[in-house]
């Protein structure tokens, strides 16, 4: 029978702690950057003209189809090729995870954006507001409330996802615990360590989540049914 | 961005490609299978009222979708062996991943499709003297599955895209394979963009074949 010994993974806490550090690092900018630049691409999906909904739903599909990690390996290993420029594996996690979670916050806001009534933008026109004040003053912020529970559902995605950098050697969570695994010849308790971390920050903001979501079906503000 | 683009390296390994996208379509298959059937059985017991199967189904898919796959994946792969008398292969491990976690994401695709069916289906089934089993098999899952298609045809694509989380444990497919191209031929850029491009033409029908189905369901309801 194996004995487990957790006292060798806790002689490494910092190590965890640094990696847990830089998971969030890598989560917080991606959803700083994504969500902005999800709100950009959903405009421009939207927008009568060609020219611009056509390369914004391109973006969004080769984002939303392709599997991430491919993805990430081509932002480290392709990109600094063609550009001629160093990349850090953060800065590759970061541009990569930004722009895949931007194409998926762009279906988000898209379809919050949609699910507003004509009637809306019809009553804003009459008044005499034009498009972009409409759209800030009027829409978005009726669309923002409806989002939010796909919107932290993505979010958890994005942290979970982030663990691909572990693979081209971020020293995030899952890396510090292979390394700690390698280190202490514990494997077992390194990973397992790791993977309740891992599940306790997760869900901890999935059951806040929950709680919005709960909250705004009362009020009856959700697209998430 | 003076790069000459030459793909003439990535078309010389062909052969190498092809045994990639043999592994990922084998991985595929397994998680495809093993994943939406064990969660069926995991989304049944997260809709039963009895405690015995309603609490382990719920902490099974509470675990597996609050934690990264390619954790579980590692897991299985360093950790679980120390617990087993044998090795587990690269397969084994990432399938395992794999495959557990879709089993939580469907279990509850399964649990909405099956509690969107209204209560008097139910009543009506009983009242002819049907069981439990037959109920499901004949009455509630024919048409839960049709609602829940667009959902677990979602599920088959985040399957695909998962399996190249093989690759972390050196499992031989497509992207493991590019990653060996790059290396031998010193071509990251052509090389990749390869896997990339095979990837998206692979699931860009499935991808609008969900659409279609989403869009379908909606106007039949």
């Amino acid at each position: 029978m194996y004995r487990w010994d957790f006292s060798p993974v806790a002689a490494n806490a910092d190590l965890l702690a640094a990696g847990l550090l830089n998971t969030l690092k890598v989560t917080g900018t991606a959803l700083v950057f994504g969500v902005a630049l999800g709100l950009v691409l959903a405009l421009l999906r939207l927008s009568r003209q060609r020219l611009a909904s056509w390369p914004a739903g391109f973006v969004i599909e080769v984002f939303r189809t392709t599997p991430p990690l491919v993805q990430l390996f081509w932002f480290f290993f392709a990109l600094p090729l063609i550009v001629g420029i160093e990349m850090t594996p953060f800065m590759a996690a970061a541009v990569t995870f930004s722009i895949q979670s931007a194409a998926f916050f762009a279906e988000v806001f898209r379809a919050g954006i949609v699910s507003i009534e004509r009637g809306q933008w019809e009553g804003a026109r009459a008044i005499g507001m034009t498009h972009g004040q409409t759209l800030r003053r009027i829409v978005l912020p009726q669309a923002v409330k409806r989002m939010i529970p796909a919107f932290m559902e993505r979010a958890i995605e994005l942290m979970k996802t982030t663990t691909l950098v572990a693979t081209i050697s971020y020293a995030d969570l899952l890396f510090a615990a292979n390394e700690i695994a390698q280190k202490t010849f514990r494997p077992l308790e390194a990973f397992t360590v790791a993977a309740l971390i891992y599940f306790v920050v997760i869900f901890t903001v999935s059951l806040a989540a929950r709680q919005i979501e709960r909250r705004l079906a009362v009020s009856g503000e959700s697209t998430v049914h | 961005m003076g790069h000459q683009w030459d793909f003439s390296s990535v078309l010389a390994n062909t052969d190498a490609l092809l045994v990639g996208a043999i592994g990922t379509l084998h991985i595929f298959a397994i998680c495809l299978v093993l994943g939406l059937s064990f969660g069926l059985v995991v989304g049944l017991g997260r809709y039963s009222r009895n405690g015995w199967f309603y609490f382990p189904a719920t902490a099974f898919v509470e675990f597996f979708r609050n934690t990264p796959v390619l954790v579980q994946i590692l897991w299985f792969y360093f950790a679980l062996p120390i617990l087993l008398p044998f090795e587990i292969s690269p397969l084994g491990a990432a399938s395992l991943g794999i495959s557990l976690n879709s089993a939580a994401f469907s279990a509850e695709i399964y649990r909405g499709g099956i509690q969107s069916i209204e209560p008097g289906q139910w009543d009506g089934a009983r009242a002819l003297g049907m069981r439990w089993g037959q109920i499901m098999r004949r009455i509630v899952l024919p048409q839960a599955i049709k609602r829940m298609l667009p959902a677990l045809t979602n599920r088959a694509i985040e399957i695909f895209k998962m399996t190249t989380l093989a690759s972390a444990v050196a499992y031989v497919e497509l992207l493991q394979q590019g990653k060996l191209i790059a290396s031998l031929n010193f071509n990251p850029i052509e090389a990749y963009t390869a896997v990339a491009v095979i990837f998206f033409v692979c699931l860009w029908p499935l991808v609008q074949l969900s659409y279609l189905l989403e869009r379908r369901l909606r106007r039949d309801e």
